[in-house]
């Protein structure tokens, strides 16, 4: 389990985040949502150790989250951010393959592995297609495989945990939705996934629980029912929406 | 774009590496009969005669020289691209080859013509140009490293700044500096390998053999940094510890090399380019790849500088650069043909 207790993050006087706390429980996933600026990306940065918090604690299975091993760490806790600088003509089964690193389980297993994940994203097709010349959704279909890769299997070090930073933002329809299920689907294995997310009705359709962040503050946290309410949206988002029900899912459907 | 297998590259870039260091030890400013040059590997005992002097104390450590040095700088070109996630960076990036233009031309110009002709003329050169190199490089490091670690951005930017500085104190040092001074330190910035000698082959090979054995084992968190420093991070790989390994090792490395032959352009640049062109860019088999093509391509240029215009000498750098840069180019004309972006 990942927990956050009274964070805060502050750069040169100005505060980011104030005193989050926050419950990332095995099996569930937790959707960010907020406006732009509100500090998704920052508390996600803070949640996979990459920015220490001004002050509070991030705890991961039991231990504080500086405390472990970096190659221990790597085995249960996944991390895909927003676009990637890779730049060299790396094939999408090497970048895949790159998800195994902090693993050592051998080149069959690691091969076996990388070939489920690259069809889970539906990316087979493009093995050994040069990373550089992808389209924007595939480089980040290729991301999403590696970033499974690294966590695709329990392991001994603790329970695992999936950091998605805007998941589907290069996808189609098709692509967006078979994101949403393979979150799912890594949940049901008792993962614990968080990802920050814009559309407020994918978020609904795939979280157990949304986080609304407004000014760095949490505005709202619980089910998708509870959070996405028309007052909760007018006095973060500063839009007046319509709070439907999907005809098939029966979650929440936002309409601006 | 076609990849070859690595292992068979390298089984080829080695077979070229055998046969340009036999190149080399047939040719030069006198013809020796291939039979003494076997003999010399084969037999301790053997007469000294002129021409087993002239293998024995110019030839072989020339060879040796070039090669190992041409290995050095070809490795730690590719670390240097990797490290800045650029596939054009360049060793002397950091400002190593600039800072050891400033040390070698300090001691070109404060010891004077007495110095410079005397016995330890050479070994005062290259000492200072290692001196100015680490030197630079470590304010270059200094730089771009504050309290949340060292940016390679900033680093890239110092390397700029710190090259163009050294490049005004080299002017300052040729401009007051009379004629015999001026001749050799344009002659060191041309890159040259003919000061080898027994002592110079074993400061080389102390360097770069550790170094060319240790490097390709960072292949795999090279890889991995390529993806960008965080997702480096999340994959286990202690990010920081590892850019100050590198960095260290790669100006110790390009440092020894430039100190013993000059700053002898675009081998760092093109070698580890044409690999991965050829095998593609994973750095475990990247490394060892470029070092042994450097070895070959430094050698062969070195062959060429002795003996196109033989008995004079051409020097080795202007070769590399004469060869290197239209064949970088076309490199670059092929490559834009192929980028879909």
């Amino acid at each position: 389990m990942l927990e956050a207790q009274h964070l805060s993050l502050s750069i040169s006087d100005f505060s980011l985040l104030q005193d989050i706390n926050l419950q990332l429980k095995p099996g569930v996933v937790t959707a960010i949502i907020g406006p732009n600026g509100a500090g998704k990306t920052s508390l996600l940065r803070l949640l996979c150790g990459e920015t220490k918090p001004s002050s509070g604690e991030v705890i991961f299975n039991g231990i504080l989250l500086d405390q472990w091993q970096p190659k221990q760490l790597a085995r249960i806790l996944g991390v895909l951010p927003q676009g990637s600088p890779l730049n060299f003509p790396f094939t999408a089964r090497e970048v895949v393959m790159m998800g195994r690193i902090p693993h050592s389980t051998g080149l069959e297993k690691d091969t076996e592995i990388v070939d489920a994940a690259l069809e889970s994203v539906g990316g087979s097709y493009l093995d050994k297609r040069p990373y550089t010349q992808m389209s924007g959704g595939e480089k980040q279909r290729v991301q999403l495989a590696r970033v499974l890769t690294q966590i695709w299997e329990p392991d001994d070090s603790g329970d695992r945990v999936l950091i998605l930073d805007e998941p589907t933002s290069a996808f189609d329809l098709a692509h967006q939705q078979l994101t949403l299920d393979i979150v799912k689907n890594f949940a049901q294995q008792k993962v614990s996934v968080v990802m920050v997310i814009h559309d407020l009705n994918l978020a609904a359709a795939c979280a157990d629980q949304l986080v609304m962040l407004d000014c760095g503050k949490i505005a709202a946290q619980g089910a998708p029912e509870a959070v996405l309410t028309t007052e909760l949206i007018e006095k973060v988002f500063n839009v007046s929406a319509s709070i439907g029900v999907h005809p098939k899912t029966g979650s929440p459907l936002v309409i601006v | 774009m076609h990849r070859y297998s690595p292992i068979k590259f390298i089984s080829l870039a080695c077979i070229t590496l055998v046969v340009s260091l036999l190149c080399g030890l047939f040719s030069g400013a006198s013809d020796i009969p291939p039979s003494k040059i076997f003999g010399l590997f084969a037999s301790g005992h053997m007469d000294m005669d002129m021409d087993h002097r002239i293998l024995q104390m110019i030839r072989l450590p020339r060879v040796l020289l070039a090669a190992l040095a041409g290995a050095c700088l070809a490795s730690c070109g590719a670390v240097m691209q990797g490290l800045f996630r650029n596939p054009l960076a360049d060793p002397s990036l950091i400002g190593v080859s600039s800072g050891a233009s400033v040390g070698a031309s300090c001691v070109i110009f404060f010891g004077g013509v007495s110095l410079i002709g005397s016995s330890l003329g050479l070994p005062a050169i290259a000492i200072g140009a290692f001196v100015g190199g680490l030197l630079a490089t470590s304010v270059v490091y200094k730089l771009a490293t504050s309290v949340s670690g060292t940016s390679v951005a900033t680093m890239l930017l110092a390397g700029i700044a710190i090259t163009a500085l050294s490049g005004a104190v080299t002017s300052l040092f040729s401009f007051f500096a009379d004629n015999e001074m001026l001749r050799r330190i344009s002659l060191w910035q041309m890159g040259n390998l003919d000061g080898a000698d027994w002592p110079r082959v074993a400061a080389m090979a102390l360097v770069a053999i550790p170094l060319i054995l240790v490097l390709p084992r960072e292949g795999q968190a090279l890889n991995a940094m390529l993806l960008g420093e965080s997702e480096a991070r999340h994959l286990g790989i202690a990010v920081e510890k590892l850019k100050r390994r590198l960095i260290l090792l790669t100006a110790l490395g390009v440092g020894v090399a430039v100190a013993v032959s000059g700053i002898v352009a675009f081998v760092g640049l093109m070698v580890p380019h044409l690999v991965r062109l050829l095998i593609g860019p994973d750095h475990r088999y990247l490394i060892p790849g470029s070092a042994i093509l450097g070895a070959a391509l430094l050698l062969l240029a070195d062959t060429l500088a002795r003996t196109l215009m033989s008995p004079a000498e051409l020097p080795t750098g202007v070769i590399t650069a004469l060869l290197g840069a239209p064949f970088f180019v076309a490199l670059l004309l092929q490559q834009r043909q192929k980028i879909v972006v």
